[in-house]
């Protein structure tokens, strides 16, 4: 297929990318950006391990086609990480042992801060309800409630904000 | 400092992995700019006779390298894993390849595929064990049935033309005591038989594979597949017959295996197909595959009959097992012994009779799941048990608290269980459910019931398990193993135990992993056998360095190595003109021109290797009784209430509590994560997933909108999932440690089918326990009372 412009940004940089229009935003993320830590799963958006904000907001980019994403800002799980310190989410998956294979938690991560990112005092139920579309085989999904918990709570110095 | 054993040390990969820094298998492909791809295809057939099958205008096509099919020259494909097998005539199950295209992009290899033409002719195929088992089944792979001696007491067979069916690949039987006097001296009975659903492991990083093309020949992967050195590089080695020097395997991070990547299908057809076109190649299975052209779990079939005596004590149960395998050709590793090994370490039977066999069906191959067959068969027992239970008026704690077997004894196969907490594991999930109370009924039309179950796992005493530890010249510690880590976090417990021995923080010790060229042999992850096997191989190896250590430091200060401990970068000397020694400083700068370089010297460790292979099995006897059949006994109890939808059927897991008997644990934050995660792997299994097959016999649901993966939703409210740790010391485990991440499962689908029974008066024989089966059997139970 003919290659397309698409601009994007992408952790805050800017990119403009000639990529055939039927390629999928996990694909140009994965293949031409690099940003592995974006994984792929099932193909039809089932598990979410490919979640990534477009906009604030937390989408499968295995079923985003890449003109669907031109002109749009994405966030991917490398984009979280600060200079000196980790996001409080980050940070709080690590603490409450809320990772094991640890294939699903980029997405996981991602989904949890747009849940709290439109809810900071998003309850256990809002939690779940963001959730569900995010499978984890390894550690049930306990862990993992906690770890936002904690981070809605406050119990990590920054707020859990825009990156 | 205070010891580490015990402690919820942070996970050493962690960070790797909440930043997305950490590298899979499945990540490698962008280093390699011109790597070529593989892509099959596969039968749409369950059985079929390939009539027709033309590769010539898929090998025109610009960019295809290479299509190998069932007649590739030069191969011996009954060695290869059984999922990885080319149809050559005749496909045994949907999804066999029947060819596999490399071509220069995935593109090029998806446009081969469809250029390639096949014609097939549809063979009666045989879908489950009820199909296999008939006398006059169609025969999946063996075709010579007519001459297998009838072996079964309990199995359908023509007798009088001495007929078994075909597809009866392995059999297994023991005998303990005396069964059919004990089932006359039995004061009541209660018998079933008992069928569970065929799933997939389902680990959310697809099989993948990607082989280089060395310049000297040879070949380096990385996959996710498990057991670096036990399973990928003997299996490559063997099949392909390479030289052991030419073949590295490397293991980065896997996205989760549970048993199923202990199958080297996605490696050894990767390697061949690498050496075949002398190119760097990948093959990334898609979700779609890992269901038709994985291996799956197999299913059992069982038939249980528990005698007892009127005050609930069991004294026999008489145990017909079938294993499911799917199309597993030349069956060497199938008998039911493996499924049929929980019905024994549990309770005290004393007459137990087991009449087991594996029988093959048109699906794909079987192969390992968590726990090795034992949820399966251990289904039925537990599910009589309660049974008894009712129908003595007894609670299924007291029942069970009455027959499960003490520390001390023996067991029906004549074993010394020498570690069982099994009872405190379900006196605590009891009282956190509170199993033998009624809950109060106030959802409407859900109705809700609690129940409860235990479980029990051999470990197999397998294979060896070596690992390197090396005490730097500054101090800092190096450890190398190549167990697997398939997420369940050995590695950070392994880096525990080095960092207890050497009396240092864990953030002390770096952990190399599984790479064939650098780390030591190691079999593989299995049987929940790492944090024994290879735990013991650490301290061994730790003990090594340690002891070479205080041997170059007492000769510094003239001391009898006795007199020397090593803390860390510390040493503590005894009856020394010095109490105290910074070790590093002991290690000699070496420079161009140093000479006589004995001794300890700056940039060269002190290398500790530790070797650990547990007791070989003692053969059974003619009884199929042994005093050694297995290693040790990992324990598990779980307790749940639901609620059920008496118009639908539905079932909701409202509250589960699951404790686990893991000898003392090395580091009880990861066990906890282990149950909750075995748990919830459990639920899904037991309520949701199985196979569903179409009229060819594929598999119609091979894809996560179909077969559905419990979510969290399907799983209780936090504050309504408990985990508890109720630990009896294994005395030959490090520290008292034994393996767990297997027993969790079991007692899940018993609890979850007893809670149902209680909430709404049915009695489940078999699971996934879907809406649709619940409903059917509240309709039979409301036709049969209104008959009434």
């Amino acid at each position: 297929m003919e290659r397309m412009e698409i601009k994007l940004t992408v952790n805050g940089r800017k990119h403009t990318l000639y990529v055939s229009p039927d390629r999928t935003l996990l694909e140009v993320l994965r293949e031409e950006l690099n940003l592995i830590g974006t994984k792929k799963g099932c193909d039809d958006s089932n598990c979410g391990v490919c979640t990534v904000l477009m906009d604030g907001l937390a989408v499968k980019s295995c079923t985003i086609l890449i003109p669907q994403a031109n002109g749009h800002s994405i966030t991917t799980i490398e984009g979280l990480e600060r200079e000196d310190s980790l996001h409080p989410l980050q940070q709080s998956f690590i603490d409450h042992f809320a990772v094991q294979c640890g294939f699903c938690t980029p997405g996981m991560i991602l989904t949890a801060k747009a849940i709290l990112d439109e809810n900071p005092m998003a309850t256990e139920e809002d939690i779940r309800e963001g959730l569900h579309g995010n499978i984890c085989r390894c550690i049930g999904y306990k862990k993992v409630v906690e770890s936002i918990e904690a981070v809605r709570d406050g119990e990590y110095k920054e707020s859990c904000g825009e990156v | 400092m205070e010891g580490l054993i015990g402690k919820g040390e942070i996970r050493i990969d962690a960070y790797d992995k909440v930043t997305g820094k950490g590298l899979y298998a499945s990540d490698y492909g962008n280093q390699f700019p011109n790597l070529a791809h593989m892509k099959a295809l596969r039968s749409p057939y369950a059985h079929a006779l390939i009539k027709k099958l033309d590769i010539s205008k898929a090998n025109a096509l610009d960019g295809v390298m290479y299509i190998m099919t069932g007649h590739e020259p030069g191969l011996d494909w009954d060695q290869f894993p059984k999922a990885s097998i080319i149809a050559k005539d005749e496909t045994l199950w949907a999804g066999q390849i029947v060819a596999l295209v490399c071509a220069e992009t995935l593109e090029i290899a998806e446009k081969a595929v469809e250029l390639i033409e096949v014609d097939f002719e549809k063979l009666p195929a045989v879908l489950d064990y009820y199909a296999a088992i008939d006398p006059n089944a169609a025969s999946v792979i063996d075709p010579e049935y007519e001459t297998r001696p009838l072996g079964f007491s309990d199995r359908p067979g023509d007798r009088a033309s001495n007929r078994v069916s075909p597809n009866v690949v392995g059999s297994f039987k023991m005998h303990a005591g005396d069964v059919p006097a004990a089932v006359e001296e039995a004061e009541i009975i209660v018998e079933g038989e008992f069928w569970t659903g065929k799933k997939t492991a389902s680990p959310l990083e697809c099989a993948n594979a990607i082989c280089r093309y060395d310049s000297d020949g040879g070949i380096t992967m990385w996959s996710n597949g498990a057991g670096v050195h036990g399973v990928i590089k003997q299996g490559i080695c063997r099949i392909l017959k390479i030289k052991e020097s030419m073949v590295r395997i490397i293991q980065p991070y896997m996205g989760g295996s549970f048993g199923s990547r202990l199958n080297p299908y996605v490696e050894v057809i990767t390697a061949l197909m690498c050496l075949r076109t002398k190119k760097t190649v990948s093959f990334q299975f898609n979700r779609e595959e890992v269901f038709t052209g994985a291996p799956s779990n197999w299913p059992c079939i069982t038939k249980v009959k528990l005698g007892a005596k009127k005050d609930g004590t069991i004294i026999v149960n008489d145990y017909y097992l079938a294993e499911e395998i799917g199309a597993c050709v030349n069956n060497t590793f199938f008998s039911g012994r493996l499924s049929s090994s929980g019905a024994v370490p549990v309770y005290r039977f004393p007459n137990l009779r087991m009449d087991t066999c594996a029988v093959a069906t048109n699906t794909v191959p079987a192969a390992e799941y968590r726990g090795l067959g034992c949820p399966e068969g251990e289904f039925g027992i537990e599910c009589l048990v309660n049974q008894l239970a009712d129908e003595l008026g007894m609670s299924p704690v007291e029942i069970r608290m009455k027959n499960i077997i003490d520390k001390g004894e023996r067991d029906a196969f004549g074993e010394l269980i020498t570690s069982i907490g099994l009872k405190k594991c379900l006196q605590s999930v009891a009282d956190a459910v509170q199993v033998e109370e009624m809950p109060e009924q106030d959802m409407g039309v859900w109705k809700k019931g609690r129940g409860c179950a235990v479980g029990g796992k051999q470990n197999t005493p397998l294979g060896r398990s070596e690992a390197e530890v090396w005490y730097n010249s500054d101090g800092s510690i190096q450890l190398f193993i190549s167990c697997d880590e398939n997420g369940m976090g050995a590695t950070t417990a392994l880096a525990q135990i080095a960092a207890h021995e050497f009396q240092v923080p864990i953030s002390e010790v770096k952990v190399t992993k599984g790479d064939t060229a650098i780390t030591p042999y190691d079999n593989y992850s299995a049987s929940s056998r790492t944090t024994y096997n290879t735990g013991n191989a650490v301290i061994l190896a730790c003990e090594e360095a340690i002891s070479k250590l205080k041997i170059e430091v007492a000769r510094v200060y003239g001391l009898h190595p006795s007199k020397v401990e090593i803390k860390g970068r510390k040493a503590i000397l005894v009856g020394s003109y010095v109490q105290e020694v910074d070790i590093p400083s002991l290690f000699a700068p070496t420079s161009m021109f140093t000479q006589g370089n004995w001794g300890l010297q700056k940039g060269t460790p002190v290398i500790g290797h530790g070797l650990f292979c547990p007791a070989p099995i003692h053969q059974w006897d003619e009884n199929g009784l042994s005093d050694r059949v297995w290693n040790w006994f990992q324990y598990s109890a779980a307790a749940v209430e639901v609620a059920v939808n008496e118009e639908t059927g539905q079932v909701k897991v409202l509250k589960i509590a699951s404790s686990a008997d893991t000898g003392n644990p090395i580091n009880p934050k990861l066990v906890e994560g282990q149950i909750e995660g075995g748990v919830h792997m459990a639920i899904g299994f037991s309520i949701n997933e199985e196979h569903v097959f179409d009229a060819n016999g594929k598999i119609a649901n091979a894809n996560f909108s179909d077969y559905r993966l419990p979510t969290i939703l399907d799983m209780p409210t936090n504050d309504n999932v408990h985990a508890f740790i109720n630990p009896d010391p294994l005395p030959d485990g490090p520290y008292g440690a034994k393996g767990m991440a297997e027993s969790i499962t079991i007692p899940v689908g018993p609890a979850i089918a007893h809670a149902i029974y209680k909430a709404v008066g049915v009695r489940v024989t078999g699971y996934p326990m879907t809406a649709e089966r619940i409903l059917a059997l509240i309709n039979e139970k409301k036709a049969k009372e209104a008959a009434k």
